[in-house]
């Protein structure tokens, strides 16, 4: 007789548990999607999942309401939610779209759904955007190629793609516009500055981040095209470091075991790495290693500011983000939205750091 | 008389929840989110989400069997990524027949299955250490396999296999249809489950009544593994791609719908239904949260806290010797 209570106890508690975390995360989205939803009449909402392909012939002629169910909402397909970098895009956008949704540009969206950095699981997220009926979806691609088909789908569905950050291998074709950087150019900045910083040249060691990651691949390409392809400058090692600090810290301690005096810089495809590899140089009494990553965190720009670290190349995530979001409000206001929008990465010296510190 | 009654209602109501208590705990979920966005239960949704949970269903399959005879199979995310990488190599590089591309993948992670089976049959060694082990072994063969580079397989004879339908049902709904069946038949109906059980329940009673340890344990870890391939040639069908970094963290879902699905970690005990079920809940957990407007940092939480209620639920009501 007891365990028949317990076991119902836990069956009520584990179902309350349930609610209270999505009370908890979602009192107001709730609130204002419910009397939202309520207008739209019942049976246009139940046809809407139907009408999507045909809707997507006129898409832009229905000013933003691309499938047609009387409102206009949101996908947001993040990345991640754990990177620094992605944090501060995620942070961005949700603050963007949230004013968006109160000024009633757009009715609702899906919060920030977490790519958790597996192409398969944000192909999952954009077929649960399209059953939640969104007209457009922004999506930050965890891969080129694996992250496609959820670009690919999203657009066989109508929706309105906004890839930011990274492209898609189909991005060009099906994406309404494009917002991002140029990673190769990254990778130049990084090599000019350590090419002036040293013009002597000596021995580099590149931290990478994961492989097969497109950021990793052409931050990588624009490193070659700088040092890789001076005489004076020779690679110790392309080191897979995951874009993690710890292991890029390892890096530095191994090759520094290696080649002494002669290693003089790092090169780093982010700056969590860069920022913590010139920590352990200057720890070791060898403040002359210059290292330089990408992003612009926080951290690094911090440590730019006390002069620990020389410099770092700022990626203006936020920046990209929203001007996707701006596109968004484009087409819902009919006006035309470029293919791309191209958002400079700058190099971050002692001198401009001020601007970009928060 | 009227107590006897009581208790015999009782182990009715003991017999139904042990049974179905992880359905019950389902229809909750369900009712519950729906009420709260009824988009939600839409046809639309629930193909894709019994579309979404495929790959992690088959992995859960084997990770149960691993389970069931004491163990477990962390190496089943690398084999992902390797049967990746080999379809990869097989396809676009050599030009060879999908069909033969995704057998011979399948065996070789089969293969790779019964090596870890083998290490830890033959030499009585940790299922958890050897699987922690091939695990990066596995990995790393799919890195240099594909020099670290992504493939597109993004050609339709491949693509068909993921996004293909029968009869208006998407093809993974029917390959987990499929395996369902033949894990239910599997685990309940031949000698070779009752030996798993056996074997996981009580190991010197099995060995005293003849089941060969050996091949049990071997054959368990040998299916994980030939399961873990063909949920990896979904999977590569699903991204179009052949990549080296897949399939981190995926056995833990799996793991997790194991334990849902009333899997012991004490062995010898599992059902197939149980699986299947304990897959559908996280796949609903994930659709649902997304749905709810959860935010990414609340939805881990919830998810160990559904996990741990359903365990603690199932042993309340599955407490023997009362």
């Amino acid at each position: 007789m007891m365990k028949k209570v317990i076991a119902t106890l836990m069956t009520a508690a584990m179902a309350m548990s349930l609610v209270a975390c999505g009370g908890g995360g979602d009192t107001a989205p709730a609130q204002d999607a419910g009397p939202a939803q309520d207008e739209a009449p019942a049976a246009d909402d139940a046809e809407a999942p139907a009408d999507d392909a045909a809707a997507a012939g006129d898409a832009t002629a229905a000013g933003g309401d691309l499938n047609g169910d009387g409102k206009i909402v949101v996908g947001y397909i993040s990345k991640n939610t754990v990177d620094v970098f992605h944090a501060q895009i995620n942070g961005a956008a949700e603050e963007k779209l949230n004013a968006l949704k109160e000024e009633g540009v757009i009715d609702d969206w899906t919060g920030i759904l977490d790519g958790n950095t597996d192409a398969a699981k944000q192909c999952d997220l954009a077929q649960d955007c399209i059953n939640y009926n969104c007209d457009y979806v922004i999506i930050l691609p965890a891969e080129s190629t694996a992250s496609d088909p959820a670009v690919t789908s999203l657009s066989d569905a109508g929706i309105g793609v906004i890839v930011v950050n990274s492209k898609t291998d189909s991005t060009d074709s099906l994406a309404l516009t494009y917002c991002g950087s140029d990673d190769v150019f990254a990778g130049e900045l990084m090599g000019q500055y350590v090419q002036e910083k040293v013009p002597d040249g000596g021995v580099y060691v590149h931290c990478q981040g994961i492989i097969g990651n497109s950021a990793q691949q052409q931050r990588g390409e624009g490193i070659m095209n700088t040092v890789g392809a001076d005489s004076k400058w020779t690679l110790a090692a392309d080191v897979p470091c995951d874009w993690d600090p710890s292991k890029a810290v390892n890096a530095v301690d191994d090759y520094l075991a290696q080649y002494g005096d002669d290693l003089k810089a790092v090169i780093c495809d982010n700056d969590d790495m860069s920022s913590a590899a010139q920590t352990e140089c200057n720890a070791k009494g060898r403040e002359d290693i210059v290292c330089i990553g990408v992003d612009g965190n926080q951290g690094p720009l911090q440590m730019v500011k006390d002069g620990t670290l020389g410099a770092t190349v700022l990626q203006d995530g936020a920046g990209q983000v929203l001007a996707g979001i701006d596109a968004v409000v484009k087409s819902v206001n009919g006006e035309t939205v470029e293919k791309e929008y191209s958002i400079p990465f700058v190099l971050v010296t002692s001198e401009n750091v001020d601007e970009y510190l928060k | 008389m009227n107590r006897k009654n009581k208790s015999k209602n009782n182990d009715a109501f003991r017999m139904f929840m042990g049974k179905y208590g992880i359905g019950v705990i389902l229809v909750f979920m369900l009712i519950i989110i729906s009420i709260m966005k009824p988009r939600f239960i839409y046809p639309s949704n629930i193909l894709n989400i019994l579309t979404q949970i495929s790959v992690n269903c088959l992995i859960a399959y084997g990770m149960c069997l691993a389970i069931t005879t004491g163990g477990i199979d962390l190496s089943v995310g690398s084999q992902l990524a390797l049967v990746s990488c080999l379809l990869g190599q097989f396809i676009v590089n050599m030009q060879m027949n999908v069909f033969l591309a995704c057998v011979l993948a399948a065996l070789a992670a089969a293969f790779l299955g019964f090596v870890n089976g083998f290490l830890i049959a033959k030499f009585d060694m940790f299922p958890f250490v050897v699987t922690l082990a091939t695990q990066l072994v596995i990995r790393s063969m799919a890195q240099i396999i594909s020099d670290g580079k992504g493939l597109s397989m993004a050609m339709p004879e491949f693509k068909v296999i993921y996004s293909g339908t029968l009869l208006g049902i998407p093809l993974p709904i029917v390959y987990m249809i499929l395996i369902s069946v033949v894990m239910y038949i599997v685990l309940h109906w031949t000698r070779f489950g009752r030996y798993v059980f056996a074997v996981g329940g009580n190991v010197h009673a099995a060995i005293a009544s003849g089941v060969s340890v050996f091949w049990t344990k071997t054959m368990c870890y040998t299916i994980s593994g030939l399961l873990a391939g063909l949920a990896g040639i979904i999977f590569s069908s699903k991204t179009g791609s052949a990549q080296s970094n897949i399939g981190v963290g995926y056995e833990t879902d799996a793991v997790a719908a194991c334990v849902l699905g009333g899997t012991s970690f004490a062995g010898g005990i599992a059902t197939a239904p149980g699986v299947l079920l304990g897959a559908i809940i996280i796949g609903c957990i994930y659709n649902g949260m997304n749905f709810l407007n959860i935010g990414s940092y609340y939805q881990y939480m919830t998810k160990g806290i559904i996990i741990i209620f359903a365990v603690l639920l199932d042993m309340v009501i599955n407490k023997k010797g009362n």
